[in-house]
């Protein structure tokens, strides 16, 4: 076997293992403490109807509250790391689930359009468009200064074409043996590449971002 | 609660907080009536409407984290010195914000709100000026009170 294609199954079992990793801690955080602090919730809520002092009262329903913020607050990190759709729905379903999760948090629109029929992905290939697409999105929200991004899935025959445009404020792309500083890029690059597919990204200043993704059936 | 351009007495606060202290951005949130969500409901001096469309998490950000622990926090330099991820930080993200002083409201003995004053550039809020928004944090708290189902 040589060297290159060695480094590659290495990469390839690294990002495979903290995936795996990132599921099972999301699915604990989801059916585990979760699970716990909804039955907590429950009980409190049942106690609260036994209690006649207005003050225990009060302070029984803020409890109440913070236990049901902290609920919320592990269900969207569960969702953020391994989105449940990802595995049960498909890749469509789950970028569409974020994108809600994403504009609750930062405030971008993002508007979202496919054409052609939605084709299933295995799964390790699916996580790894997934991930690409989130860091996309997430690189938007902490440089672009936009408000507004166009996101298109084509399925075509025999591949699933991406576009992510952000009409933000753009930058000056480096070839990434140019910039070992930041390597989200690269990564990105890369991830679409053990997967089999392609990673593109262009930019003008003043005019936004635009990153393509491609990845063959 | 209602809307809030329903209270002008409000909107005056937050606008002649940002006259006083000479920042760039003044920023109200509130814990929505109907539960926990908590939400941007005033800006002045915003560059965009996204503080409209966030909702803030719970423990995180600046937002987040002052209504989790009822203090108030400065932010000097961001990104720098933040504990955390520069994306648990929307509003500073959203709204181009370098430094920060921000305060809690409280309701009924809790922080159900959070203000917030910006600049676009490396500051440090005087003591003077953390003052005025401690104020009008109070007033805040007065004006809003009937508003806000405990
Ligand atoms: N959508 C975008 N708009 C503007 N600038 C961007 C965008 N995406 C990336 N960049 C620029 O490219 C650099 C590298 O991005 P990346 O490799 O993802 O690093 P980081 O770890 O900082 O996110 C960023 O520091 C930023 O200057
Ligand atoms: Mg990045």
């Amino acid at each position: 076997m040589d060297l290159i294609s060695s480094k590659q199954q290495i990469s390839s079992y690294i990002i495979d293992s903290q995936e795996e990793e990132i599921k099972r801690i999301a699915l604990e955080l989801h059916e585990g403490v979760g699970q716990n602090l909804y039955s907590i919730l429950t009980g409190l809520q049942f106690v609260e109807t036994g209690i006649k002092e207005p003050h225990m009262k009060n302070h029984l329903r803020e409890m109440s509250l913070l236990i049901e913020k902290t609920i919320q607050e592990i269900r969207l990190l569960s969702v953020e790391l391994h989105p449940p759709a990802l595995t049960t729905l498909g890749l469509l379903p789950a970028v569409k689930n974020y994108i809600k999760l994403y504009t609750s948090t930062f405030g971008i629109l993002v508007d979202l359009e496919s054409d052609g029929d939605e084709r299933p992905i295995p799964e390790r290939k699916r996580i790894a468009v997934f991930r690409v697409c989130q860091e996309a999105l997430v690189n938007i929200a902490k440089y672009a200064d936009t408000s507004e991004v166009k996101m298109n899935f084509y399925w075509n025959e025999n591949e699933l074409k991406i576009n992510i445009h952000d009409f933000g404020k753009g930058f000056q792309p480096v070839e990434p043996k140019d910039h070992t500083s930041s390597s989200g890029l690269a990564a990105m690059k890369e991830r679409m590449y053990l997967t089999g597919g392609e990673f593109t990204i262009s930019s003008k200043i003043g005019e936004g971002t635009s990153i393509q993704i491609s990845l063959p059936f | 609660m209602t809307e809030l351009n329903e209270h002008p007495a409000v909107i005056e606060i937050c606008n002649q907080l940002k006259t006083l202290v000479s920042c760039d951005f003044v920023g109200l949130a509130l814990q929505n009536v109907s539960g926990p969500d908590v939400r941007w409901h005033y800006a002045a001096g915003n560059l965009n409407d996204k503080y409209k469309r966030i909702t803030v998490r719970f423990g995180k950000g600046v937002a987040g984290k002052i209504i989790s622990s009822g203090s108030p926090m400065i932010l000097e330099n961001f990104p720098n010195e933040i504990i955390g991820k520069v994306t648990d930080h929307p509003i500073m993200l959203a709204e181009n914000l370098i430094s920060s002083y921000a305060v809690p409201l409280f309701f009924n003995g809790v922080p159900k709100g959070v203000l917030l004053v910006g600049k676009r550039e490396a500051y440090t809020f005087t003591e003077t000026e953390q003052k005025l928004v401690d104020e009008s944090a109070h007033t805040l708290e007065h004006l809003l009170k009937a508003h806000i189902i405990l």
